[in-house]
């Protein structure tokens, strides 16, 4: 074997270099959690900034990046979280689960949602974490964006079956907590949904006046029927 | 010892007692890159007798994904090759798109290239970094190369949400835009990686100890490669030009200026599969170069309606992943669930080749053949 | 025994088992944080002053590592010969340690010693530094043997088989300065170094302390020649099976062999004890030793940090077929460059030997690189567009 080259040399040289550099350049050195994401003032300045305190990471949202996805949550406008759940428990979602871990009771009475419409409601709506791959698919095909992700991924818990178990009144967050986490996420989704009820109530005026068009028509040839019948009499 | 491989004698002695050592490396063992198992006959440290087993990965994948709807296996497809999970995707979409009439939108085909040749990217540095380890580096290169992968997840979180399951194609496209700013940081990686790669290849290229670790060991020759199947930077290594990129030109491929890098094939030894790896990384910096340059603006996803349905027919999409060729073959029966779907692993099929590269060599060599070959068990078991 | 004789005793040995030990300490986080910093990483900086937030550069680190260590549990394989895996981490410690007691560390308590006890005064020190010092293979071949795991059987065949031949350049490389010298005693070895002297300064002296080191980087199974342990291939070699205390044994005993052999390359090539300031302090002797020891270590650490392992073969080949003949052909160089400046003393005659030794030296590597019949070289690749 041959030792004689340079390249052991060359090899060591790099070595040396990322040696020294990763004293004075911070492109060189790894943070153990990136927050590229965040303004330079905001970085990580020395060791001890991370972990947090305990429990504080709990409550601080910003703790990841504002793109990261976890575990799904429900949706709910300003008010009560019963009383203005978007979720109409048509379990679109349980279906398409690819690893079938969401567990939905419909309720047997309607109640009025946030819209004032009497709608049906999850009398439970279960995600078992322990399962979930935080795969998104079931906020891809609710029809009522009733299901986001969250980005909470502290949730370590001595108890391995129940505390697993996300209910339905721990998985209910505001929409305004929705805003806090993915920014621009929810702002591009209440976009489209705004535009849509425009749409739909643009839809619904024209199909209106529509109706009272054809109405009038109708009656107008009524009208016209009976002149005519008349003539022939 | 009946096992003994060709052209090898025992030594037989007077008086003299001797057998092989057997050793069942795996599946606990710090290089067998998962739960993988070679079971080995040793003669000192020579390799007589090689037997790869696997299996102890297997999630069922095809099956599963046969009961369930075409989009609900998007997600299990990250989970093949979970280095991979974006060109994991962009297979599937591409079978699944050849069942039904979709026109996918430039922007997206340019996206889908861009998150393709990044997945390529930290495929081959973490590779790379993987197999240096194998032959005995204290995880130096391992550690460049993820502080370079960790910057493209970071990006792939941002477009997709997750580092590694990404699940962001979908038939006709791709499942939501990349948010501001992302093409600009894009871009701003791409310009600094040459750097980098300049720097690995100053520590690692030129190495003697490298160069005499890796040179004649575990030679692939060309005839053996293609009668096996292997795809890949391993089967170019071998000599043979052959890249689907060039070859199907899938997407729009076509549009982009870029090289192959393959081997004369008078090796095709385990230095060869290393610099092929590192050569087309630069390659897949000039296509995302490129990429990045000419994305127009528009949609991102064709129209394709919610209930996914396509009548009966079959499909096949492949592509050239990182590891190889990786292939989905559907058959639709016109429901909205597969008749049969199957996936071509290019880990698995690289990986049939390991005995005949091993046999004759150190037990080292045989932890670095496995090493070049590049496999996930994730796609190897499914 | 007289008071005298236990008196001298405490001194000449105390010190050794107190300041080596702790040097051991901080080199392991020397290492882990040089280590870390050639990763671009941190590296311990957690672990400082207890019940604080107080880091310290995690200077508290092999404190805990050690508190670890002394509470985990011994585990050892039911089919394992048990006394043999007891005795083997305590035989690997001793002959380390002893040969400590070889280098000509001049403490300044030195003076208040009869001089009875001091094994460096020893007339064959060098002879004994080698001979005991091969004593740690019978250790290792003892800890894979006992452990009776195919892995540790392998790691201890190879740690044999390589101990045994890069003795062989090792001592062959140390012979020049024994020549040179005149004697094998430690003490003496050190003196003739004194006011920059040293051995390494001369063209032998270089290419001898070259070959010793690498050697020495085998005999202690430093990267790239940690075959006995590479973690890769045979998980961690001879001690797989070890675990709590007598894993940190071998651990101790892998270092305090480091230290040894760096000590025993700082007497015979780097001066010893010899530095500035010495005519104002003389207790310098002692810093300036071990600051020399430590240089060396920094650059086990950074081979270490950068290089990958050889293998099997390859590490023979390169011991007999390269080192041995290099540093046979060294002490050929030595004899001549010796007679050459003492028959012609001035700088013509200097500059002359040192070409010519350089240039042989060169030449003959060269040679030995043909005869080992070496191909490998960077390749060229094809490109289709
Ligand atoms: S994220 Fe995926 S796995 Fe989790 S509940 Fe939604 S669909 Fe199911
Ligand atoms: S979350 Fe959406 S899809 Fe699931 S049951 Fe509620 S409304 Fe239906």
């Amino acid at each position: 074997m041959s030792i004689l080259g340079g390249g052991i040399f060359k090899g060591m040289a790099v070595t040396l270099r990322n040696f020294v550099g990763s004293y004075f350049s911070k492109e060189r050195f790894i943070t153990t959690n990136e927050y590229s994401w965040r303004p330079e003032s905001e970085l990580p300045q020395s060791i001890g900034d991370y972990p947090k305190e305990e429990g504080e990471q709990l409550s601080d949202t910003t703790t990841v990046n504002h793109y990261s996805r976890n575990f799904p949550m429900l949706l709910h406008d300003t008010g009560e979280p019963m009383d203005t759940i978007r979720c109409v428990a048509c379990q679109i979602c349980e279906r398409e689960c690819p690893p079938q871990c969401i567990y939905i009771e419909k309720s047997t009475e309607k109640k009025e949602n946030a819209d004032g419409k009497p709608q049906f409601y999850p009398a439970k709506f279960d995600i078992d974490v322990s399962v979930c791959m935080s795969c998104q698919i079931c906020v891809e095909v609710c029809p009522f964006d009733a299901i986001v992700m969250n980005s909470q991924f502290e949730l370590s818990t001595p108890d391995r079956f129940g505390g697993l178990l996300v209910r339905r009144d721990d998985l209910l967050k505001s929409n305004d907590y929705y805003h806090k986490i993915h920014p621009q996420e929810a702002a591009t989704r209440d976009e489209r949904m705004a535009a849509d009820k425009a749409a739909k109530e643009a839809k619904k005026k024209a199909a209106a006046e529509k109706a009272k068009a054809a109405a009038e028509a109708k009656a107008a040839a009524a009208e016209a029927a009976n002149e005519s019948k008349e003539d022939t009499e | 010892m009946t096992t003994a491989a060709p052209n090898y004698e025992l030594l037989q002695q007077e008086g003299l007692e001797t057998s092989l050592l057997e050793i069942s490396m795996g599946p606990h063992h710090p290089s067998t890159h998962g739960v993988f198992r070679m079971d080995v006959k040793l003669d000192g440290e020579t390799v007589v007798e090689l037997r790869p087993v696997f299996g102890y990965l297997h999630r069922n994948h095809e099956k599963l994904a046969e009961n369930m709807t075409y989009l609900s296996s998007m997600p299990f497809t990250d989970r093949l090759d979970y280095f991979n999970s974006m060109t994991n995707n962009w297979a599937y979409a591409l079978a699944a798109e050849k069942l039904i009439e979709v026109e996918v939108p430039e922007r997206a085909e340019y996206l889908r290239v861009i998150m393709a040749e990044l997945t390529r990217l930290v495929n081959h540095v973490t590779l790379v970094g993987f197999f240096v380890n194998d032959l005995g580096a204290l995880g130096t290169p391992l550690m460049y190369a993820f502080r370079e992968r960790e910057k493209i997840l970071d990006l792939f979180e941002q477009a997709s949400g997750a580092r590694m399951m990404c699940n962001y194609f979908r038939f006709g496209g791709l499942r939501n835009d990349v948010p501001e700013g992302w093409l600009d940081r894009t871009r701003e990686l791409v310009d600094r990686f040459p750097a980098f790669l300049d720097e690995y290849e100053q520590l690692l290229c030129e190495n003697e100890i490298i160069l005499s670790r890796t040179q004649g060991v575990g030679n692939l020759s060309r005839e053996l490669a293609v009668n096996a199947g292997i795809t890949g930077p391993m089967l170019r290594a071998s000599g043979v030009n052959y890249d689907l990129r060039k070859v199907d030109a899938y997407g729009i491929y076509d549009r982009f200026k870029f090289r192959v890098p393959y081997t004369d094939g008078d090796t095709g030894d385990c230095y060869d599969r290393f610099m092929i790896r590192m050569l087309e990384m630069r390659e897949s910096v000039a296509i995302l170069k490129q990429a990045l340059a000419d994305i127009p603006e528009g949609d991102i996803i064709g129209k394709v309606s919610k209930v996914f349905k396509p009548k009966p027919a079959e499909a096949y999409g492949r592509i050239e992943g990182p590891k190889g060729e990786l292939g989905f073959y559907l058959i639709a029966d016109g429901t909205t669930k597969p008749y049969r779907y199957r996936v071509r692993p290019p880990s698995l099929i690289n990986l049939t080749v390991l005995r005949d590269m091993c046999l004759g060599g150190k037990i080292a060599d045989a932890c670095i053949i496995l090493g070049s070959i590049d496999i996930v068990l994730g796609e190897v078991d499914r | 025994m007289s008071l005298e004789l236990i008196k001298d005793i405490l001194l000449a040995t105390v010190p050794l088992l107190v300041i080596f030990p702790s040097l051991f300490a901080f080199t392991t986080w020397m290492e882990r944080k040089a280590l870390a910093r050639i990763q671009n990483r941190i590296g311990p900086n957690k672990i400082g002053i207890p019940c604080t937030r107080i880091g310290l550069f995690g200077l508290g680190q092999p404190a805990a590592d050690g508190i670890k260590m002394i509470f985990k549990e011994d585990i050892v394989p039911r089919g394992a010969d048990k006394l043999f895996h007891l005795l083997a981490p305590i035989l690997a410690l001793i002959p380390a340690m002893l040969i400590l007691c070889f280098l000509p560390l001049e403490f300044p308590w030195g003076k208040f010693m009869s001089g009875q006890v001091q094994a460096f005064l020893l007339d064959s020190a060098v002879i004994f530094f080698f001979a005991i010092s091969g004593l740690a293979t019978l250790a290792i071949f003892m800890a894979g043997w006992a452990s009776r795991n195919k892995y540790s059987l392998l790691g201890g065949m190879r740690a044999v088989a390589q101990m045994v031949s890069y003795e062989i350049p090792l001592v062959l490389s140390a012979v020049v300065v024994v020549m040179m010298a005149g004697s094998l005693n430690a003490k003496e070895i050190a003196d003739v170094q004194t006011g920059f002297n040293w051995f390494v300064l001369t063209p032998w002296g270089l290419a001898a302390f070259i070959v010793f080191f690498v050697a020495a980087l085998a005999e202690t199974n430093r990267s790239p020649f940690d075959l006995p342990e590479a973690e890769s291939e045979i998980i961690a070699g001879y001690f797989t099976e070890y675990s709590g205390f007598k894993f940190a044994l071998f651990f101790l005993g892998e270092y305090i062999a480091m230290f040894a052999i760096s000590g025993l390359a700082v007497t015979l090539f780097l001066g010893a004890g010899d530095g500035p300031f010495l005519a104002v302090a003389p207790w310098l002797s002692v810093v300036w030793f071990i600051a020399k020891i430590f240089g060396l270590i920094a650059v086990m650490i950074w081979l270490r940090g950068t290089l990958p392992r050889l293998r099997v073969d390859q590490l023979m080949a390169f011991a007999w077929k390269f080192l041995l003949p290099l540093s046979i052909f060294n002490i050929l160089l030595a004899g001549m460059s010796h007679h050459v400046t003492v028959a012609y003393p001035g700088t013509t005659a200097q500059v002359v030997t040192w070409t010519v030794s350089l240039v042989g030296m060169y030449v003959m590597a060269k040679g030995l690189d043909k005869i080992s019949r070496s191909t490998a070289k960077p390749r060229e690749y094809l490109y289709a567009e």
